[in-house]
């Protein structure tokens, strides 16, 4: 069996010996390069543009505006649904006569070169109006603040109010309120976003190189914009160096880069360089809650009571509202907590808008969440984890329906014994342990978190599964990979169905041009769904193999089996037929078998090839995690240290537990960058002040201390299969939570550990006076 | 604009191309050379990804200008790979899975690559210190951090 085998990957090698192929390292013949040109103002209004001294300059092939592109072009389209109507507030390709953050595309400049569009840049005139710039959610909602969008700068107003939660709070033993703020950040994989597009005007064939994540789905969105048969464009994914959520979405540039090859009738690349990235990508998080929770004198929790506002940035774009959404559905967590109610605002400001970043709203939720039971644990005298496990949602009330919806899917945690898992991580981990209080000043604190992770979202995937002539065995995909080790673990899922070796099937991916359905990769979901409708086509496979070869040698089916790439007749120590010969029967056109269909006679001809398209579920699947970390603070100055972190999860089934590991430990990697060093800061004149890496941190080697991992698999999700759930966001997605309730346990104080990130000057704002 | 002739040893071989006076060596090595195998993360010296080897010791191609490539002796990732296979090094990053997206690997590489080829015996604190330009975005730097205690054990059986 290789599911569950811990493997090295196979894509490994490639990628080690630099001969991986991301899309900076392509190129073709009489290919231009594509700049953009973008805003240098948070908010303004375009007077107007004149790029006729740009066009003079040896070496440029064309500068595009608003101007060029077809005047019914509308905005790019939210691809999810949303809560109420958020269409006032999508982002054309190229700003029309305004613009609202500093980075948003104003032009397309082509030429020879990257650096000769760099000095054209220079030369186009652009008459400005700055209007004044709106950065803080707050002031965009005050009666007078300047209006960015006509529809006004609150896009949304909306929650639940579920059971009766004035009731709760009145009849409450312990009630405890608290602030929590979760800073702008993002996912900053370390190869930027780039295109390279090409255009056969003969064969109006226009391909995009460069595309991920959703190949499928931003391919009928281009289709749409440029008003081309979806068959006429392909999109194809090279290897891409990480996403996180953020990447391969349909942004400006994935509409103007194939825009400018197909008018130019030329190839046109577009690299993005790190600066551009930060303004461009869609930023992340930017949520703040007020917290209300409420307990009886038994430390049952009776209700959550939320505020949530979330900083949208000048626009709304392919993810619409999924982050306050996830937030808000999700907010009650692990505990069985019936009275929960919820506001939340989507505030438009003058910053880069936002999108999904690994554990979308989640992170954010588990920290507000996990931090305010902290201080209720505390206001009751109640042990923390104590506390936690008095409201566990048991295994006997699975499914959890929690009564509120993300994305217009219920939110339903569908399986799991969070008790016991809460419970073995605690032993895990040695949350009882003592521990030394105080070492040479610094003082040490335990904290811990629990939460569940939504995995496996989305309506569908699908995928194509072939065997040649030689027995080679190719997957083709509908869902991509940016890193993930989807090219191992898809190879895994059907060697051990089919009995060939990984080494010998070869994983295709990423590409509108080999399916013809795909979902993409998004929402930890391609080991739940790819997984199932793999495991199906295996299937498809191997019966087709059985029943081939059972019509050639007139042995009942019953009596074969497929093992090491070949059909067996049982006792027999010679195989019959191996799978590559079944695959040369089955060609379309054998004459050997050219005979009209019939029982007795080989199915059908058209190859060992079978297509599985699988429908998802419609609240996907849930893992229950725990955090654990112990940390060293400075009360001096405000340092920490994290000396150990510990993530203890059920994901049902592992399919490699070495990815799974490293989906883990990466994981925490971000979360500890979100928890103590990265923040996406603006001026109070709208300017990006942290852009680029030498003022954005993130985690070095010496920032991650050691990260152990705990992975059960004791109960196994019905709604797929492989009994699977997702893991590539678990390992972030408490990460803030647990580590503020360390400081906050090492400090004895909670004021000012409600704010992220966690840098020295707010630690030191915690420590309380008696100990400084 | 002017281009210069410049000619420098790369992975063994000698190579002589036209630059441009703004050229970076990492451009250079990519766009005229074919050698893509060295990133680009952030063009300003953070990253690490575009880490190459010059004249003994490890360098940012991004910070380097294609003329000041004169007469050196370069090792890229490329080079640093056998004919087939993988090197000690390699063969470690993929058993403890020291890389994910793979995009900041080549730079991991020549990093660790120059650290064993002046120490064969680093201790965990010199690891971490040979890494420490180098940022990955997937792994958490654990898998490297095991990959090359492991390099180091292996290279201490061998004598
Ligand atoms: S690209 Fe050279 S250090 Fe980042
Ligand atoms: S493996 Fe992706 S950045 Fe290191």
């Amino acid at each position: 069996m290789t599911i569950g085998a811990r493997i090295p990957r196979v894509e490994d090698a490639r990628f080690l010996r630099g001969e991986g192929r991301y899309v900076a390292d392509l190129a073709m013949p009489f290919m231009v390069e594509a700049y953009v040109l973008r805003s240098p103002y948070p908010h303004a209004i375009i007077r107007s543009i004149d790029a006729s001294e740009a066009l003079k300059l040896e070496g440029v092939e064309a500068v595009f505006t608003a101007a060029d592109v077809p005047a019914d072009l509308g905005p790019i389209v939210c691809r999810i649904p949303t809560h109420g109507d958020l269409s006032p507030y999508l982002q054309h390709p190229l700003a029309q006569d305004r613009v609202r953050y500093v980075g948003e595309p104003i032009a397309v400049i082509v030429a020879k070169s990257r650096a000769i569009c760099e000095d054209a840049a220079e030369l186009v005139e652009i008459d400005f109006d700055p209007l004044p710039a709106i950065t803080s959610p707050y002031r965009a909602i005050e009666p007078n603040a300047e209006p960015i969008h006509e529809a006004g700068n609150l896009a949304g107003d909306w929650g639940f109010d579920l059971g009766n939660v004035e009731e709760a709070l009145k009849s409450a033993a312990y009630t405890v309120q608290e602030s929590f703020s979760v800073q702008r950040h993002t996912a900053m994989p370390m190869e930027t976003r780039g295109l390279l597009a090409s255009y056969d005007r003969g064969r109006n064939l226009l391909e995009v190189h460069g595309a991920t994540k959703v190949v499928h789905t931003n391919r009928n969105m281009l289709a749409g914009m440029l008003g081309m048969s979806e068959q006429d464009i392909r999109l194809v994914e090279p290897d891409v160096g990480g996403s996180f959520g953020a990447r391969g979405e349909f942004y400006p540039e994935d509409f103007l880069i194939p825009f400018a090859a197909k008018r130019l009738c030329k190839p046109v690349r577009w690299i993005e360089d790190r600066v551009e990235h930060f303004g461009a990508i869609n930023h992340s998080r930017d949520s703040d809650f007020v917290v209300t929770v409420a307990a009886d004198e038994n430390g049952i929790i009776t209700a959550f009571d939320v505020k949530l506002v979330t900083d949208m940035g000048g626009y709304i774009r392919t993810h619409g509202d999924v982050v306050p959404s996830h937030a808000a559905a999700c907010f009650p967590g692990p505990y069985k907590v019936r009275n929960y109610r919820i506001n939340t605002k989507t505030v438009m400001t003058n910053k880069t808008p936002t999108g999904t970043y690994r554990a979308p709203g989640m992170f954010e939720a588990n920290f507000a969440r996990e931090r305010a039971i902290d201080r209720l644990a505390d206001k009751m005298g109640l042990e923390r984890a104590e506390l936690r496990r008095r409201n566990l949602i048991p295994a006997e009330m699975m499914p959890w329906h929690v009564g509120t919806e993300s994305v217009k899917r219920p939110t339903i945690f569908d399986s799991g014994d969070y008790p016991a898992v809460f419970e073995k991580a605690l032993a895990g981990y040695g949350w009882d342990a003592p521990f030394e209080r105080e070492e040479n000043g610094w003082l040490r604190g335990r904290g811990l978190c629990a939460f569940v992770e939504p995995s496996g979202l989305g309506a569908f995937e699908g995928v194509r599964l072939e065997v040649d002539q030689r027995g080679n065995v190719t997957i083709f995909s509908g869902s991509s990979n940016q890193g993930q080790g989807h090219e191992t673990v898809l190879a895994q899922i059907v060697s051990s169905i089919i009995d060939v070796p990984v080494e010998k099937i070869a994983v295709r991916h990423g590409d509108t041009g080999i399916i013809t359905f795909g979902g993409g990769t998004y929402a930890s979901r391609t080991a739940v769904l790819c997984g199932e409708a793999l495991y199906n086509a295996s299937h498809g496979i191997r019966d087709k193999a059985l029943k081939t070869a059972s019509a050639k040698f007139n042995i009942p089916v019953e009596e074969l089996e497929l093992r090491e790439g070949a059909v067996w007749q049982a006792g027999k120590n010679e195989p019959l037929i191996t799978l590559g010969g079944i695959a040369r029967i089955l060609m379309p056109g054998n004459p050997e078998f050219l005979k009209p269909p019939s029982d007795k006679n080989i199915p059908d001809h058209d190859g060992l090839v079978v297509t599985s398209y699988i429908r998802g579920v419609p609240g996907g699947t849930w893992a229950f995690a725990v955090h654990i970390a112990d940390v060293l603070v400075d009360p001096r100055t405000g340092e920490t240290k994290v000396e150990k972190y510990f993530v203890a999860c059920d994901v049902g089934r592992q399919l490699n537990p070495l990815i799974v590991e490293g989906q883990l430990i990466g994981g925490v990697a971000q979360g500890l960058g979100g928890t103590f060093l990265e923040e996406l800061t603006y001026s109070e004149d709208g300017q990006l002040t942290t852009g680029t890496f030498a003022d954005y941190m993130m985690p070095n080697v010496y920032n991650m201390p050691p990260v152990s991992t705990l992975v059960l698999e004791d109960v196994k999700p019905e709604g797929n299969v492989l009994g699977v759930k997702g893991v590539g966001e678990i390992g972030p997605s408490g990460v803030a939570a647990a580590i503020g309730n360390a400081i906050a346990d090492a400090l004895k104080s909670n004021t000012g550990l409600n704010i992220l990130p966690f840098t020295p000057e707010r630690v030191l704002s915690a420590v309380p006076t008696v100990t400084r | 604009m002017t281009l210069h002739q410049v000619s420098f040893t790369v992975n063994g071989k000698k190579v002589s191309v036209e630059v441009e006076p703004r050229q970076t060596l990492a451009d250079v090595l990519r766009g005229q050379l074919g050698l893509t195998g060295t990133h680009l993360g952030c063009e300003h010296g953070v990253c690490g990804a575009c880490t190459i080897i010059v004249n003994g010791e490890p360098a940012r191609g991004c910070l380097m200008l294609g003329v000041q490539a004169e007469g050196a002796e370069i090792l890229t990732v490329e080079g640093a790979s056998p004919d087939e296979g993988l090197s000690l090094i390699q063969e470690a990053l993929r058993e403890f899975h020291g890389l994910q997206c793979g995009f900041c690997t080549p730079g991991m590489v020549m990093a660790l690559h120059h650290l064993f080829s002046v120490n064969t015996s680093p201790t965990e604190e010199e690891i971490k210190e040979a890494i420490s330009g180098q940022l990955c975005r997937c792994t958490g730097y654990q898998g490297i951090v095991n990959a090359a205690k492991a390099v180091a054990q292996r290279l201490q059986a061998q004598q």
